[in-house]
């Protein structure tokens, strides 16, 4: 594939680069007396965690507990008991964050330039303490202090979410037994809501382990036939893409591509869009709309087709090679829908390449080339969320189906349950287009995709909107091959609102105490990274400037995404003044033009020196009740580190320079 | 390039702090040559801005010189190494106002890696050694007298038992019985073997203690010498003694006017203000004990 070399980074690596050699060229001995170092580096440390302490550390806990119970009890009234959770959760740890970054920054920006005011870096100075254990030892104290100011804040919101999940426990037990009581007394129709149940056994606190699996069929599904035949649906953002090998071709034949669809209703006008890609050049498209015949039947020869055929020059001789080419589909007509073929076969193939090579005709008997098996058909919206229909309203047409593939499972890191079962969670959203009073019921498939002759089907799943359906399943489906599980809802007039992870293989929950702590940890590696900055900022600047650089730097690192995309436009394109034509021969435009373009790229060059502090973000995992993954846990250390030892040898190397009186 | 009986050696050292402009720049010390003998009290003088502090800056590494090099104990000025040896006790104390007296040795005592046993001893023991009340140990720095808070910078200087001790402006802030206690203490570190750099205004204290000293002006050497060369007033005899009686007196000025000595001044001896200073804080003491 084709890749664009971003200069601006490779000039960033490069700055960093020639920092990391001055360090390395300046601070070899004070680094490799750093083994008896650490000690003095501490000490250093513990007088700037007690200075911390002095300034009235202990009272930023308060502050955070008090703000926190404020904003608590004022926004949660009125939420569920499990969004309550989530709002205490995300207003206490968004609270400690920017409380911890606010305070422990100013005080890193304080630290070396305050010391220098009152000369105790005079007298420290004269001690065998080299530059490179006062920076670390100022980074350590205030990390330090960190450290435990997130310790008291983790034992309170441990604390208080425990109380919280103590009474919705008990809140939900009660609504269950009601509920209960109510259906065994016939007043209530519809049996007692089993999320109840969960919660009331499990609580809302648990961090949840699960897999999830890829989420690439959406349409229709007939169960009519072995295997399930796929739909796609017209008029709707749904594609299907047919991969394709390298199509060699003797370009004295017309190579084709043909199109083969089962159309509902048959004989429907219909129309496809199609973009011819090369894969590994996604530059490289072409784009057309063909009709179908009654049959759904098309073919569509690509106007460039050098561009995706592999061909031999007669003259030269020479190979051209493309590479392998997709086929994006759509059907931009209202009211159709496309039966899929799985392409194992020429006979239920819905695309194939036709009248390539007089040569391949001879020595395999064939003619045409087919794309891979199992065409990926997609349909998201742009905000994550795919909606399926159900039944028609006299149930001929049937409904929309949801398919999630799991490959590489592991039995092991499945728990059993009930003998020889496994737990699967659903958690949809339902929106109803009609049939409001009634509740929503889903269907399930699930079957190995290599027997998918045996599949379990669960067809009156009750579907709480985001709550969770429990499900289990017979381990057999666990026995090696894809586990394949289809959900569609059977209520017409009521969609299901899906995403990737709204079937999960549960696996047996952490403790919400353990991921509490890896949620702190990440935080914690944010704040020691502004502490770096801030402390590497007091070595050149006195405290107000070294505020400022450091306000400006958390600022860009966050700005990261923004300032790399704003930095693809160029000029005053930025502006979106691109469209004043008028103005583009003016020197005055283009001078502002270039000026605006230099700026943006010198932007873009400081977000990929400074750190990118988008990368922690602590709080969807555990607002969402699921289990912090160690990796993300590593990787979020790993990125605080590789951040820090560029800004430690940056300001080592400004230390050394700088005199300490 | 040094020998190795020389506690301080410097050569052509040089010192310009930079201005915006180059007309801005000041050369605070220019070629200063230096030989410190070890065991020696070595007194730095000169008035204000002639360069005493930024020399010893230089020295304990704490600026980096413009020109030439200095030799601290045969090593390097600057060396982690060479700071392990050498004691500094600053113009001020600059100290840490949120540590108490214990804590802030503790600390310094941490950076010279001294374990927790050794680290108990040397901040009991240099406490006591200058004389830090002991019910204001506990206390913040912060809420000390200027001499309290002196007698613990004082203290830090010495914590490491240093072979130099750097000292600028020791007595500054003390009262005449604190001044007279670190000259006794200053002659007891020589007695030990140590060497002592001083930079003072108080002349009378340099010249209490120092063997040799420099006089700075501009940053340049003017005097350098022992203190009895510079000192001795060659061609002038002092004669004191007790129980001079009115003859005797007229005996001796009969035996001056013979030999046609001039300028001849006679009088009565008199004690120093600093010594019935003394005498009678030490005695208010005793009773305010009693």
């Amino acid at each position: 594939m084709h890749h664009s070399i971003n200069y601006m980074s490779l000039v960033a690596d490069a700055v960093i680069l020639i920092i990391l050699v001055g360090f390395v060229l300046t601070a070899f001995r004070d680094v490799a007396r750093l083994g008896t170092g650490v000690s003095r580096a501490w000490a250093v440390g513990r007088t700037t965690f007690i200075e911390a302490w002095h300034n009235r550390m202990w009272a930023i806990p308060i502050v955070w507990m008090v703000i926190c119970l404020i904003l608590g009890f004022a926004i949660v009234r009125g939420y569920t008991p499990g969004s309550e959770v989530r709002v205490y959760l995300t207003i206490f740890l968004r609270a400690q964050e920017i409380i911890l970054l606010l305070y422990l920054g100013i005080l890193a920006c304080l630290s070396l330039p305050r010391e220098r005011e009152r000369k105790t870096l005079i007298t420290t100075g004269a001690k065998p303490v080299t530059r490179l254990e006062l920076l670390l030892g100022k980074i350590m104290g205030l990390a330090a202090a960190a450290l435990a100011m997130l310790l008291v804040m983790m034992i309170f919101t441990w604390a208080f979410m425990k109380v919280v999940d103590h009474r919705i426990r008990g809140d939900a037990m009660a609504v269950y037994q009601l509920q209960k009581k109510n259906y065994n007394s016939l007043v209530r129709h519809v049996p007692p809501d089993f999320g109840l149940l969960y919660t009331a056994r499990h609580g809302v606190l648990q961090a949840q382990n699960y897999i999830t699996g890829t989420l690439h069929i959406a349409g229709l599904i007939s169960y009519a036939h072995n295997p399930p035949i796929r739909y796609m649906k017209g008029g709707s953002t749904e594609t299907v893409y047919f991969e394709f090998p390298s199509i060699p071709a003797n370009l004295s034949y017309q190579p084709d591509f043909l199109f083969n669809f089962g159309l509902l209703p048959v004989g429907h006008p219909a129309s496809l869009h199609i973009t011819a890609i090369q894969r590994d050049n996604p530059m490289v498209t072409e784009e057309a709309t063909v009709k179908l015949n009654a049959s759904g039947e098309a073919a569509w020869t690509p106007k460039h087709r050098f561009r995706f055929f592999a061909y031999t020059d007669p003259k030269t001789g020479k190979i051209s090679n493309p590479g392998p080419v997709v086929l994006k589909v759509t059907c931009p007509t209202f009211h159709v829908y496309l039966q899929i073929g799985d392409g194992t076969h020429v006979s239920n193939t819905s695309c194939l390449v036709t009248g390539v090579n007089a040569a391949m005709l001879h020595e395999h008997g064939l003619d045409y080339i087919l794309p891979k098996p199992d065409p990926v058909i997609t349909g998201f919206k742009s905000n994550g969320w795919q909606e399926i229909t159900g039944p028609g309203k006299t149930g001929r047409t049937p409904p929309e189906v949801a398919s999630w593939e799991f490959r590489h499972l592991n039995p092991l890191n499945i728990p059993t349950i009930k003998g020889d079962k496994f737990d699967v969670h659903l958690i949809c959203g339902v929106s109803k287009e009609t049939n409001e009073a009634i509740p929503t019921y889903a269907a399930l498939v699930a079957y190995a995709q290599d027997d998918p002759t045996h599949p379990v089907k669960l067809l009156q799943l009750h579907i709480n909107e985001k709550r969770v359906t429990d499900v289990q399943l017979p381990r057999r489906l666990l026995d090696g091959s894809p586990l394949i599980i289809n959900l569609s809802s059977i209520v017409h007039g009521h969609w299901l609102k899906i995403r990737t992870n709204s079937v999960r293989i549960m696996q047996k929950p952490s403790s919400f105490i353990g991921n509490l702590f890896k949620t702190e940890l990440v935080v914690f590696c944010e704040v020691i990274l502004l502490i770096t900055i801030g402390v590497v900022s007091g070595t050149a600047l006195g405290w107000p400037v070294a505020l400022l650089t450091t306000l400006c730097c958390y600022i860009l690192g966050n700005l990261f995404h923004f300032v790399s995309e704003l930095a693809k436009a160029n000029g005053f394109e930025l502006l979106n003044l691109v469209q004043q034509h008028r103005l583009q021969g003016v020197w005055y435009y283009q001078l502002g033009s270039f000026v605006s373009g230099v700026m943006v790229h010198v932007l873009e060059i400081l977000v990929y020196l400074l750190p990118n502090f988008t990368r922690f973000a602590p709080l969807p995992f555990i607002t969402a009740s699921r289990n912090m993954p160690w990796l993300f846990l590593a990787q979020n250390i790993l990125a605080a580190i590789i951040s820090m030892v560029p800004a430690i040898a940056f300001g080592y190397i400004v230390m050394r320079r700088r005199e300490l009186s | 390039m040094v020998a190795s009986g020389l506690a301080i050696q410097t050569r052509q050292l040089t010192k310009i702090y930079p201005g915006f402009w180059k007309s801005q720049q000041v050369a605070a010390l220019a070629e200063l040559n230096l030989a410190v003998d070890r065991s020696q009290i070595f007194g730095l003088l000169g008035p204000n801005g002639s360069g005493k502090t930024t020399t010893i800056k230089l020295l304990l590494g704490l600026i980096n010189p413009t020109a030439g090099d200095a030799l601290v104990m045969g090593k390097p000025a600057g060396d982690q190494d060479t700071r392990r040896v050498i004691g500094y006790l600053p113009e001020e104390s600059y100290l840490y106002r949120f540590l108490n007296a214990r804590q802030t040795l503790d600390f310094y005592a941490r950076l010279f890696n001294m374990n927790r046993a050794e680290r108990r001893r040397a901040v009991d023991y240099y406490l006591d050694f200058v004389g830090l009340d002991p019910a204001v140990r506990s206390r913040r720095i912060g809420t000390y007298s200027k001499g309290q808070a002196r007698r613990v910078a004082l203290a830090q200087a010495l914590l490491n038992n240093p072979d130099l001790i750097i000292m600028d402006e020791p007595t500054s802030g003390l009262d005449p019985v604190g001044m007279l206690e670190i000259k006794n203490m200053i002659l007891r570190l020589k007695e030990a073997g140590k060497t002592v750099l001083l930079s003072s205004h108080q002349l009378a204290d340099v010249e209490d203690v120092c063997d040799r000293l420099v006089i700075l002006y501009r940053g340049r050497v003017e005097i350098q010498g022992t203190l009895n060369d510079l000192l001795e007033v060659k061609d002038t005899f002092q004669l004191e003694a007790r129980g001079v009686t009115p003859e005797v007196q007229a005996q001796l000025m009969e035996v001056v006017q013979r030999n046609g000595l001039t300028d001849v001044r006679t009088g009565r001896p008199r004690v120093r203000l600093e010594d019935i200073f003394k005498n009678l804080v030490d005695s208010k003491r005793k009773v305010d004990r009693r």
